[in-house]
């Protein structure tokens, strides 16, 4: 057991044998994570930082706040082999989507179809922005593929 | 009855005495609502994973993304999240106290749960509705869209938390639970830590990316 986790499951010891951790420790945990987390937000638009710095610092406050949530207020470090399976491999099925829709993040110049549609004014209903016509300008320009 | 129960010869149709008889459970070891609620989980990581990939994608395809923070509310959502983290706070509350077998706890616990899970529509409800007086439709352009598909599944999947709660917390007060057999309240406690997990996410993506 790491220090941390010690910190945290060394609070009550009485829930009827289930799991021990205190429950207002991990409470505390993610309120001030999520606090630094707006914190960061706010603070990474108004000083102009980088996406990578932006968005990691981000990432992070949001990755162990959801890693405190499964693991202590879901229990799954106190589950047994068999639940421990069955939602582990989810993480790396979530990486397979992912990988599978990045060529079309990393390529969208040349493969993507732009799946939008049109930008509508909301009160007339009349088309403000054709999507299609704009993805199509390039191909005209002989700049698409 | 019918013929073949009245047809039943103890004689001739019990089982042979090599027969095995087991005497342990031979399923898996966990509680099969257990195991089941879990499978279930896995299932809608998986549909909120291929929501967030297709945000991915539009949003890398629509080249000028606004910021959020400049269509949304992002202090009043914060907050919100805070409602929703504390929801789960008192669920686990609740659970606990119906493992120790403290019913009455544990019912206004429950209580508490469904109560700060309503805030959390509501004030989900009051963005949708400010959003609407201010133009601002799935339909108009692809950022409100996401929008509106993420958040509205995400709060339907706390609605229906709520509605879950309020189902185990009349059976709480029915006596149906007791501290060796209270897996329904673990099982609502975990739906409702997903809709909490899932959250955490979305927040994050949605209004601070």
């Amino acid at each position: 057991m790491s220090h941390h986790d010690h910190a945290v499951a060394s609070g009550h010891d009485d829930h009827g044998g289930v799991s021990h951790f205190s429950e207002n420790k991990v409470f505390i945990y993610l309120f001030v994570l999520t606090a630094l987390e707006v914190g960061w937000g706010l603070a990474g638009k108004h000083f102009g930082w980088n996406r990578p710095m932006l968005w990691g610092g981000l990432l992070f406050f949001a990755a162990y706040k959801g890693w405190l949530i499964a693991v202590y207020f879901m229990h799954l470090k106190f589950e047994g082999w068999v639940v421990k399976s069955l939602i582990l491999p989810t993480p790396f099925l979530v990486l397979v989507i992912f990988g599978y829709v990045m060529p079309d993040v990393a390529d969208k110049e040349t493969n993507l179809i732009h799946p939008v549609g049109s930008k509508l004014d909301p009160k007339t209903g009349a088309i403000v922005e054709d999507m299609h016509q704009l993805w199509h300008k390039p191909a005209a320009d002989g700049a698409g593929h | 009855m019918s013929q073949a129960l009245a047809a039943y010869d103890p004689a001739v149709d019990a089982p042979a005495p090599h027969h095995p008889i087991y005497d342990y459970d031979s399923g898996p070891p966990v509680e099969r609502q257990k195991f089941a609620i879990w499978l279930f989980l896995a299932t809608e990581i998986m549909f909120f994973s291929g929501l967030i990939g297709a945000y991915i994608v539009l949003r890398s395809a629509a080249g000028n993304w606004p910021d959020p923070s400049e269509r949304l509310a992002v202090d009043i959502t914060a907050g919100n999240t805070f409602i929703l983290i504390m929801s789960s706070w008192t669920m686990v509350k609740a659970v606990f106290s119906a493992k120790k077998g403290e019913m009455g706890k544990a019912a206004r616990w429950l209580l508490a749960t469904i109560l700060i899970g309503s805030a959390f529509v509501g004030v989900q409800v009051y963005e949708y509705i400010e959003l609407y007086h201010h133009g601002a439709l799935p339909h108009v352009d692809i950022f409100w869209s996401t929008f509106y598909a993420m958040t509205g599944f995400h709060g339907t999947h706390v609605v229906v938390g709520v509605i879950w709660n309020v189902w185990v917390l009349q059976r709480v007060l029915r006596g149906k639970y007791t501290a060796k057999n209270n897996i329904g309240v673990e099982l609502a406690g975990l739906y409702w830590h997903f809709v909490d997990l899932v959250w955490v996410l979305l927040f994050t993506i949605v209004y601070l990316f």
